[in-house]
């Protein structure tokens, strides 16, 4: 069972950041199709947010097609969003703190890193477009 | 809501019935003393016919006399221990309001809390009375003084009614000033005040008094437990003879006398002629309350009292239950 | 969705004083309403009013479709929670729960208990010992046990510790989400009523300024930059809150949703503290996002 962090000072409404968290965990792996997702009271009570906010992150789950409300039982992981396989960013995940660890040790900071980071995104898109 | 005024006012209702079995211990224990002491001087002096001279016997304990004099303040005790914090204290910490809103109506609390306290005021108020009537018996006998301001408001129905007023009394100040102490305060003073109003100014005009002239030389006491009120010696003309400190015989100045009165200050039992004759021209007055009013006097006090009491806890059901919260 | 609480043209007067004036609020069922406003707006009143601890001076109320009274029946439908906490200091926990299993009509002492055990505060300690933020949760615990339809908190977390608000607030969330109970909740930290309220009534000078549900009440809401010029188109189409102008640029909060033509004024969506602090009085400072270097005021 997964649990939320509802975070006041970020950018996103925390209906968003429900919303957010479970896809992720969706990708990570930690949720799989047909597990529950904590029951709106048990959010509310770990983060002390209204309860219509959870019950609008869940409705827009259940729009997006990746969970489905059973009546009385709760609600239920029904796909996984589109995307490589769970593992997958654990995958990554891991070897990017490799790539990060021989970056520190070469000597960029957290900023260089990001800004690093921002380029090569933006000159792999660019070379996709150009494909 | 009864349990719950119980558990608030449980050690006030221990501490109170401890004091109250003191007292009855000690009342008890010395009260059969002066009983039978009493008993044995009526039977000694009763062999000898000298019961009429029994007025200087003091019986019992000078320290338990004291004590039960000082009963005099037990019903005020109850206004301001239990009465005053009763509704203040309450309102002061709020837990007032926390009862409001337990699904009990403000006529509730109140009418529970309030009846609960009156009923335990005429309790503490009524054990005391007894108690102290039972003891007071012997002395009330001997120097018939039952009547009397200090000993008419120890014994008897009236300190139910002051434990009563007392107690109706602190519940009102508690309300309308909503705070402990002020009401304490107010409590207090205004317990003294009244009753000294009451006793000094109103109780000897509960009924018009009886007034009585007499022969000096003969003397008069009225009959039984009577409250003498104003005494003193007429002249030829009907006018009182001023009473002064000094040299006098009969209550009367010496200075009105012809010379032949005089040994009569000095404490001489036998009357010169003279004197006699000038003796005869003044008679003694006495404006009493008769013994056998004294029931009737109990109930009247009785009763205003009680009408005191019953006002005011209409003024404190009036300001909260009509007032916001 | 039935209404809670609706007043009309809610007015209380002391004597002298006027302590609300015309005010006219609906609250939904089940919803959190967080009542917002400056000290001496006419919070407490307004609570102590639907509580039925006050009478109105003028005006119309219903509370559960009913006029507030001393009425066991409607006292059982209610809970309220003064600022102070008042609980008998010298009573434990436990028998505070005693008293009100004897006072109320509905209780449910397990609950009561469960949720005091859970946060581990002690059943058998004098409640005068235990700390603002224990006496806050087992007044909130208490208040919960009687089952109340509406439940009415004047700064129930004004002295409480972050830790403590948080759990109170769950504690407050989790009880709603278990459904048939509506919250009117008063409070100064907007951080923490942003995050479990959605239904907002603001109070300024005694009056009602905002009622509503607080997602509608944001999207209708915006906050309008642009350089300092005539303001009377704009104001013709919506309604201007709060206006700063420094000697270069005009920062509008207006109300409305009519699109903006003018190519000058730049839009943008408003957050909650904006929107509150806004309405609260020409005092608030204005919306710091939104000074830009161009014109700044020196």
């Amino acid at each position: 069972m997964i649990s939320f962090r509802v975070d006041s000072r970020s950018v996103a409404p925390p209906y968003l950041q429900i919303v957010q968290q479970v896809k992720q965990a969706l990708r990570m792996g930690l949720l799989d199709v047909g597990d529950r997702l904590p029951a709106v009271r048990e959010v509310v009570a770990a983060t002390a947010v209204n309860p219509n906010t959870v019950l609008k992150a869940y409705r827009d789950l259940e729009r997006e097609g990746l969970v489905e409300a059973r009546a009385g039982l709760g609600t239920f992981v029904r796909n996984l969003p589109p995307g490589p396989p769970p593992g997958t960013h654990s995958r990554l995940g891991r070897s990017l703190a490799r790539w990060v660890r021989q970056a520190r040790e070469a000597g960029l900071d957290d900023e260089s890193i990001e800004s690093l980071l921002r380029v090569t995104l933006r000159t792999a898109a660019e070379k996709e477009e150009i494909a | 809501m009864t349990w719950l005024v119980w558990r608030q006012h449980r050690a006030q209702f221990y501490v109170g019935a401890a004091l109250l079995a003191a007292l009855a211990v000690l009342l008890l224990i010395t009260g059969l003393q002066m009983a039978s002491q009493y008993h044995s001087a009526i039977a000694a002096c009763t062999a000898t016919h000298s019961c009429t001279n029994q007025g200087g016997l003091f019986l019992g304990n000078r320290a338990v006399g004291f004590l039960v004099i000082m009963t005099l303040g037990t019903p005020v005790l109850a206004g301001l221990f239990w009465g005053a914090p009763l509704v203040a204290a309450e309102l002061e910490t709020g837990t007032a309001q926390f009862a409001w809103m337990q699904s009990i109506t403000r006529r509730r609390w109140l009418a529970v809390k309030t009846g609960w306290m009156l009923l335990a005021a005429a309790v503490w108020g009524g054990v005391i009375s007894a108690l102290v009537t039972w003891w007071s018996g012997p002395n009330n006998a001997l120097h018939l003084d039952a009547f009397n301001p200090g000993r008419f408001d120890i014994m008897g129905l009236v300190p139910v009614a002051y434990a009563l007023f007392a107690m109706a009394l602190g519940i009102a100040a508690g309300a309308l000033l909503r705070r402990t102490l002020p009401a304490m305060a107010v409590t207090l003073a205004g317990f003294i005040a009244v009753r000294t109003v009451i006793a000094l100014w109103l109780r000897p005009h509960f009924m018009g008094a009886v007034t009585t002239t007499y022969n000096l030389i003969g003397g008069y006491t009225p009959p039984g437990s009577s409250w003498q009120l104003a005494s003193g010696v007429l002249n030829s003309n009907g006018h009182p003879v001023p009473q002064v400190n000094g040299v006098a015989a009969f209550g009367i100045p010496i200075n009105y006398l012809p010379a032949s009165c005089a040994p009569l200050n000095g404490g001489a039992t036998t009357i010169a002629p003279s004197c006699r004759t000038a003796l005869d021209s003044f008679r003694g007055f006495l404006t009493y309350q008769p013994a056998g009013r004294y029931w009737a006097f109990q109930a009247i006090e009785t009763g205003i009292f009680v009408a005191l009491a019953a006002i005011l806890i209409t003024v404190t059901a009036v300001v909260l239950l009509r007032s916001d919260a | 969705m039935t209404t809670i609480v609706k007043t009309r043209e809610l007015t209380k007067r002391y004597r002298q004083v006027t302590a609300l004036s015309d005010c006219t609020v609906t609250v939904p069922d089940g919803r959190i309403c967080a009542l917002i406003g400056p000290n001496g707006a006419g919070k407490t009143t307004l609570l102590r009013l639907l509580a039925g601890l006050a009478r109105p001076t003028a005006g119309e109320l219903a509370v559960l479709g009913g006029i507030p009274r001393q009425d066991p029946a409607f006292l059982a439908e209610i809970g309220f929670l003064a600022q102070e906490i008042p609980l008998y200091k010298r009573f434990t926990a436990d028998d505070h729960i005693g008293i009100g299993a004897r006072l109320n009509r509905r209780w449910d002492a397990a609950s009561a208990r469960d949720r005091l055990r859970s946060l581990n505060i002690p059943l058998d300690r004098a409640a005068g010992s235990l700390s603002g933020g224990q006496r806050a949760q087992l007044a909130l615990a208490l208040t919960l046990a009687k089952k109340p339809r509406l439940l009415l908190l004047d700064e129930p977390v004004a002295a409480l510790d972050p830790l403590a608000r948080r759990h109170f607030l769950a504690t407050l969330a989790e009880a709603v989400a278990d459904g048939a109970l509506t919250v009117v909740l008063s409070s100064h930290l907007l951080a923490d009523l942003e995050r479990v309220a959605d239904h907002l009534i603001l109070l300024a000078a005694s009056r009602v300024q905002l009622c509503g549900d607080i997602d509608a009440l944001l999207a209708e809401h915006h906050v309008l930059v642009g350089p300092r010029k005539d303001t009377t188109a704009i104001e013709k189409t919506r309604t201007v809150v709060q206006a700063v102008r420094t000697a270069r640029q005009t920062t509008l909060l207006v109300r409305g949703n009519a699109p903006v033509i003018d190519p000058d004024w730049e839009s943008d969506e408003v957050g909650f503290e904006e929107m509150v602090l806004g309405y609260m009085g020409q005092d608030a400072p204005p919306p710091i996002a939104h000074l830009t270097t161009v014109g700044e005021d020196q």
